[in-house]
């Protein structure tokens, strides 16, 4: 990243596009976007990577999580633009994700606090994470999907969001 | 499910960039003045941004790194709005066109199409509202001063959420009183033919809310 921020270096750059790509793509098709616009919108994400390299701080962020709020930043962007609400002049979505400066973590106490919540969690807590809050499947898909009852689902991660409460601090 | 876990879940909700226009307000807000709110943010989107490390891949038909390097910039507008979330949707609060409700407690309800509702509140010091509960979900969030209620003290940056069962006499603080940002999840509207009547009837209702 380092070397797009201060070189310009076109090679690096693609060496990070073949690698979130097809990710970022597949998030925007999870997030039930098709295949056509999800394309657009991984290349508005890329497209802002790499102008907007500069503002990326690796003090401040991991890269995948610099990514990540950019990607999401876009998904709300398309969702509102593509909902039936009719959204006034004054619209909201401009100043919603922006940069907070105030009391950001350290990426190494990031990383500690990652790994405690990874070890934590078991392989069906971690999967109904990414299903519930990556992917964006109601309760009920994730309910069908899994083939589980749909109060279990509910309370299942109630528990995660009461056990993960420990560790975010 | 106690507060601290719903207050969780708008937290993540808003990091997974689910929420509607006025909770996103609501919540981007909270992030912005209460410093342990935004932490738990950050740490959250470092797991989703660990899901994406780790996501499938699912390889973009049309697209070389090439076109995102010569893309026009027109797509990737940079937020440089540097006011915070309230003031830049609302202005300058001494401006608005506040509603007096009784004295001492006004309100400014925005204009957004939300099925939330999404308003300012600002309570004179010393002022209290009587007793009352919630017909939906309320959050509540401390701009500036602080409150009091049966359940404890509230300062800025602190958030209250109430369910139906809850009810509470809130009293401003008799130095500063208190500007608060509310959301108030809109109580059932009925629709077709008999609709209206219902919701004539609820509205009646509201006025004989057990006290």
């Amino acid at each position: 990243m380092q070397m797009i921020q201060e070189d310009r270096d076109e090679m690096a750059f693609s060496e990070i596009f073949d690698f979130f790509a097809p990710k970022i793509n597949a998030y925007f098709i999870q997030n039930r976007i098709k295949s056509e616009s999800s394309e657009e919108l991984t290349q508005e994400v890329l497209s802002t990577v790499w102008l907007k390299s500069n503002l990326y701080d690796s003090k401040k962020s991991a890269l995948s999580t610099w990514i990540f709020t950019i990607a999401r930043n876009k998904k709300v962007d398309f969702f509102r633009k593509n909902s039936k609400i009719n959204f006034k002049e004054e619209d909201i979505r401009e100043f919603l994700y922006q940069d907070r400066e105030v009391d950001l973590i350290e990426e190494n106490e990031a990383k500690k606090q990652i790994e405690i919540i990874n070890n934590e969690l078991d392989e069906e807590q971690k999967i109904m994470i990414k299903m519930n809050f990556f992917e964006n499947k109601s309760h009920k898909k994730i309910a069908d999907e899994l083939e589980i009852p749909l109060g279990t689902v509910k309370s299942r991660i109630r528990h995660i969001l009461t056990k993960m409460q420990r560790y975010l601090r | 499910m106690n507060g601290t876990v719903v207050k969780n879940q708008l937290i993540f909700d808003f990091a997974s960039g689910i929420l509607g226009p006025a909770k996103s307000l609501f919540a981007s807000t909270y992030l912005q003045i209460n410093s342990n709110a935004s932490r738990i943010s950050t740490t959250f989107e470092n797991i989703l941004g660990e899901n994406l490390i780790n996501n499938e891949n699912i390889h973009p038909k049309n697209l070389k790194y090439t076109d995102c390097i010569n893309s026009n910039s027109e797509n990737t507008k940079s937020i440089t709005n540097a006011k915070d979330p309230v003031t830049s949707f609302f202005g300058n609060l001494d401006n608005l066109d506040w509603k007096q409700v009784y004295k001492g407690f006004k309100e400014y309800t925005a204009t957004i199409d939300d099925k939330d509702e999404l308003k300012l509140i600002k309570m004179d010091p010393g002022v209290s509202v009587p007793l009352h509960s919630h017909g939906g979900k309320e959050y509540i969030l401390v701009l500036e001063g602080s409150f009091c209620d049966e359940y404890g003290d509230y300062s800025k940056g602190d958030i209250q959420i109430n369910d139906q069962k809850i009810k509470h006499t809130p009293i401003a603080s008799k130095d500063t009183g208190c500007v608060c940002l509310s959301i108030t999840e809109k109580d059932v509207i009925f629709f077709g033919k008999y609709g209206s009547f219902l919701n004539l009837f609820t509205f009646i209702k509201s006025f004989f809310k057990p006290k």
